[in-house]
């Protein structure tokens, strides 16, 4: 009642997410519940979900999600320590820049690019495998999965670890080393300890992110299916509504329990929000063989991903890599051509619809959360996080179910894109902003209201330009998520709007490899230079507000 | 009477039941400097925030200049405040800070330009209004704060420990600066501070508190002079507490105590009293004096003994108390070294008893 009378601004923000929160993300995740337990006529009839745990080859899928699920989660958290402790403490000047850089491309790289590049490097027709040591080799299956996934999710661990390690005390380290325990006791008993809430969040974060990923068990999967696939398959294959939303089901489960697992023991403290807080640069150093194996290891793989796109480039320029390596523009000529220039106009026009529209969302749930005291407020945070907790066909799929008859018929609309995007990216937004939030000190608000300012303006003149940087980040994220993901917008697409992520499957299943290239290298440089472009226009450090 | 800034029966109380403040009675007059004096969790901070609207109350009103402001929202209360971190906008230049408040009651151009450059100049910070807070000193930050606060010509301007930033020396020519300023703007203020010189340099009246109530009201000369309890003698100043026996009642607050080796009239802390009470008996450490060939002093030996430079502090044995004595030095008068006889007088206007 108080927090009402004083704080009406709050009061209607509240009811506004209320609305947003449960018509955009509660109604079409209940359709999918409603469509789990319900049969076309209403009656109670949970059959499909059954049938799934009764038969082995229903039975086979889920424990191929988890093991593919576990294995990248272990394999990318190994490999992203790895990479941050070469980063912050092996390598220096240009090996560490490489480093750097060669970790973070994955993030802005469609998910198809690195599973192109495998087959055309590693594949039956492989450069590598059948060009350079003339192997028979077959990259379909789990041990393809796992290679591309590892590759495509690592940056994920790498950026908890690099942000952990630069926040390490290193008087903790020195005391060690001040007490007589060697360089290698010290990382056993005193940093990897400290890290242990970041390997339990890159393991369960890759998790996550490894159930929800489609394109890559689509491409390289071979007969490996996994939940998001047969969900995919069952819909696309054998319009079987209800088969997929029973995958559907099965599928969040571990996923909404490995994600709030990570929330609730991992907390605040390794959210990975990009806070610019400079190391002390103190050396903090390893032990030198460990040191040499170490850089060996990191940049050997960044060797690795380097080679991947780069494979994705030549086979972009080239007839068919590995079999005709005749250099060529015909694969831009089919692309631009075809559907590509209305596919690439669309999806980066519904893209950068939703950015903005996710990042504002983000900060206005985590103000919410954060700086007022709305009965229930925590409630908001959990419940907008069920848009990156959730896989992304599922979410697609409540889409496609709950806008699908009047008065909310949104079916092949613009809006339905821009619906399933913000869900996906607001999460990302309302973390860093929720973080930038709390590093600022209630008191510069507090002075602003006592100077005579009023809540609109406190917010505008104080607060908004405070988090702008973590606003900023936030829409650049949800744009490069857009412009990426297949798995959200797999189920939505329709001729009215053209999405590149489909049209690349769409290449790839036709066997273009060439033109899944093409596609791949346009959309990579949309996603750069709109990161670059974006950097330049708002990404200075100082800003005139109001002068 | 009715103070321009009025307090009464004011209370916070937390949902577990403990109370920040329990129960603030206190007027402040047009263009009075009160210091709310405590140590940490006495309450004082809680009570300014709720004058200006950073908590709420659960009991109680405020009123400024006739009217309750304890229900309006804060930022429409006319109290401004100087935050202890200073609360400057980072991102905002040292000119807009202090235009901030002016630029949101739609002040026009000219004269928002007139009036923050009066109030930088006022402040001795004329030239740097380009700069970012980050770029100048504690000092400086602390200057900007106060023009911030000082330009928009509030009713009643809120001190937040506004000094305890500061190294020392600064702290000490900011207090007098801080006061000049405000005395000559004539601005009714409420100060918040746990250094009692502060509050004593500073402020016209000084409310000592502790546990959510003030336990003495007064000016710094009456606190010192007349501490209402023994924890207002032992929080102002340095005190030495002594045992006494109660010999006598001559009036209200003048007793016959039996103390340091005779009975002396001392002035008594409102209580009863008894004859044959024990009591305490508060000597200030600057009220003692060290001599070597009177009959009438106390006997003592020297604990102890630490220079200063403009002052000795000795720490004697007296009978059965221990005692500090500061005594300021004499250049070419030697110290009494440590172990040494001496004697020890008291005047007994000096001292205070409190029930013990």
């Amino acid at each position: 009642m108080i927090a009402i009378r004083r704080d009406p601004a709050a009061a209607l923000l509240a009811v506004v997410a209320a609305a947003g929160i449960a018509l955009a993300l509660l109604y079409p995740l209940g359709a999918v519940m409603r469509e789990a337990v319900f049969d076309d006529r209403g009656v109670t009839d949970i059959a499909p979900i059954t049938r799934i745990f009764s038969f082995p080859v229903p039975r086979q899928i889920i424990l191929n999600t988890l093991l593919m699920g576990s294995l990248a989660g272990a394999l990318g958290t190994v490999l992203g320590f790895c990479f941050a402790l070469a980063t912050t403490r092996a390598a220096r000047g240009p090996v560490r820049t490489l480093l750097h850089y060669s970790a973070l491309l994955p993030l802005v790289a469609p998910p198809f690019a690195l599973a192109l590049s495998t087959i055309f490097l590693f594949g039956r027709q492989g450069l590598v495998t059948r060009g350079l040591f003339g192997l028979e080799a077959d990259p379909y299956g789990l041990s393809g999965l796992l290679f591309v996934q590892t590759i495509t999710f690592f940056p994920v661990a790498y950026l908890i670890f690099d942000a952990l390690m630069r926040h390490l005390d290193p008087a903790l380290e020195e005391a060690a080393l001040n007490l007589g325990a060697s360089r290698g006791r010290i990382m056993r008993t005193v940093v990897i300890p400290l890290l242990r809430p970041g390997f339990a969040a890159s393991f369960l974060i890759i998790f996550v992110e490894s159930l929800a990923d489609l394109a890559n068990p689509l491409l390289i999967g071979g007969d490996f299916n996994v939940l998001a696939s047969s969900a995919y398959l069952a819909i696309i294959g054998e319009f079987d509504t209800r088969k997929a939303v029973a995958f559907s089901v099965v599928l969040m489960l571990p996923s909404l329990i490995a994600y709030f697992a990570q929330r609730i023991w991992v907390g605040e403290s390794s959210v990975v929000t990009v806070t610019g807080k400079p190391s002390t640069g103190r050396a903090r150093t390893l032990e030198a063989r460990f040191r040499l194996a170490l850089l060996a290891l990191t940049l050997a793989v960044a060797g690795l991903v380097l080679l991947l796109y780069l494979a994705v480039v030549a086979g972009a320029f080239t007839k068919l890599l590995g079999i005709d390596n005749t250099v060529t523009l015909d694969n831009f000529r089919n692309v631009l051509g075809g559907i590509g220039t209305r596919a690439m106009t669309d999806t980066t026009f519904l893209s950068a619809i939703a950015a903005p529209i996710a990042a504002l969302s983000g900060l206005l749930v985590a103000y919410l959360v954060v700086r007022t005291r709305v009965p229930g407020r925590i409630a908001f945070d959990y419940l907008l996080m069920l848009g990156a907790a959730a896989p992304g066909i599922v979410l697609g799929l409540g889409i496609l179910l709950a806008f699908n008859h009047p008065p909310l018929l949104f079916t092949g609309s613009a809006a339905i894109f821009v619906i399933a995007f913000v869900l996906r990216t607001a999460p990302v937004s309302l973390r860093s902003c929720v973080a930038a939030l709390l590093q600022i000190d209630p008191s510069l608000e507090q002075a602003s209201a006592n100077l005579g300012a009023g809540a609109a303006t406190t917010f505008r003149r104080i607060t908004l330009p405070l988090v702008r940087r973590a606003l900023l980040s936030g829409a650049i994220f949800s744009f490069t998520r857009n412009m990426t993901t297949l798995s959200t917008i797999a189920l939505l697409v329709t001729p009215n709007w053209r999405i590149m992520t489909a049209q690349i499957l769409n290449e790839i299943d036709a066997q273009r490899l060439g033109n899944g290239a093409a596609y791949s290298c346009i959309l990579i440089a949309i996603v750069l230079v709109t990161i670059v472009v974006l950097e330049r226009l708002f990404g200075r450090a100082a800003v005139e507000v109001g002068a | 009477m009715t103070g321009f800034l009025a307090l009464r029966g004011l209370e916070k109380r937390f949902p577990n039941g403990t109370f920040a403040v329990a129960g603030v009675d206190l007027d402040v007059a047009e263009g009075e400097l009160v210091a709310l004096l405590g140590p940490s969790g006495c309450g004082k901070t809680t009570t300014l925030r709720c004058i200006a609207g950073f908590e709420d109350p659960t009991a109680g009103t405020i009123e400024l200049a006739g009217r309750r402001i304890d229900t309006l929202p804060p930022n429409r209360r006319a109290a401004t405040m100087v935050f202890q971190g200073y609360a400057l906008f980072p991102h905002l230049s040292v000119w807009e800070n202090v235009a901030y408040g002016l630029r949101v009651r739609r002040v026009d151009a000219g004269s928002l330009r007139d009036r923050v450059a009066a109030a930088l100049a006022l402040v001795g910070l004329a030239g740097l209004g380009d700069r970012r807070p980050e770029q100048l000193s504690g000092g400086q930050q602390q200057r900007v704060a106060l023009a911030r606060a000082l330009v928009l010509e509030p009713r009643l301007l809120l001190f937040d420990e506004p000094l305890s930033n500061l190294d020392a020396k600064l702290r000490e020519q900011m207090r007098l600066e801080i006061r000049a300023l405000q005395q000559r703007a004539g601005i009714t203020s409420v100060y918040v501070t746990h250094d009692q010189a502060e509050a004593m340099t500073l402020s016209d009246r000084i409310a000592v508190m502790s546990e959510g109530r003030i336990v003495q009201l007064g000016t710094p000369r009456q606190i010192y002079d007349e501490p209402a309890t023994r924890f207002v003698a032992d929080f102002i100043g340095h005190a030495n507490f002594v045992s006494g026996i109660v010999r006598g009642i001559l009036g209200p607050g003048s007793l016959d105590v039996e103390v340091l080796g005779r009975v002396r009239l001392v002035s008594a802390a409102a209580a009863t009293y008894r004859e044959g009470d024990a009591v305490v008996v508060l000597i200030r450490p600057e009220e003692v004096r060290l001599v070597t060939d009177d009959r009438d002093a106390v006997p003592a030996t020297v604990l102890r003994v630490g220079f200063l430079g403009s002052s000795a502090i000795y720490q004697l044995q007296l009978a059965g108390d221990e005692v500090l004595a500061t005594v300021p030095m004499e250049r070419g008068v030697s110290l009494h070294s440590q172990g040494s006889r001496v004697g020890v007088l008291v005047s007994d206007a000096a001292l205070r008893a409190f029930a013990g």
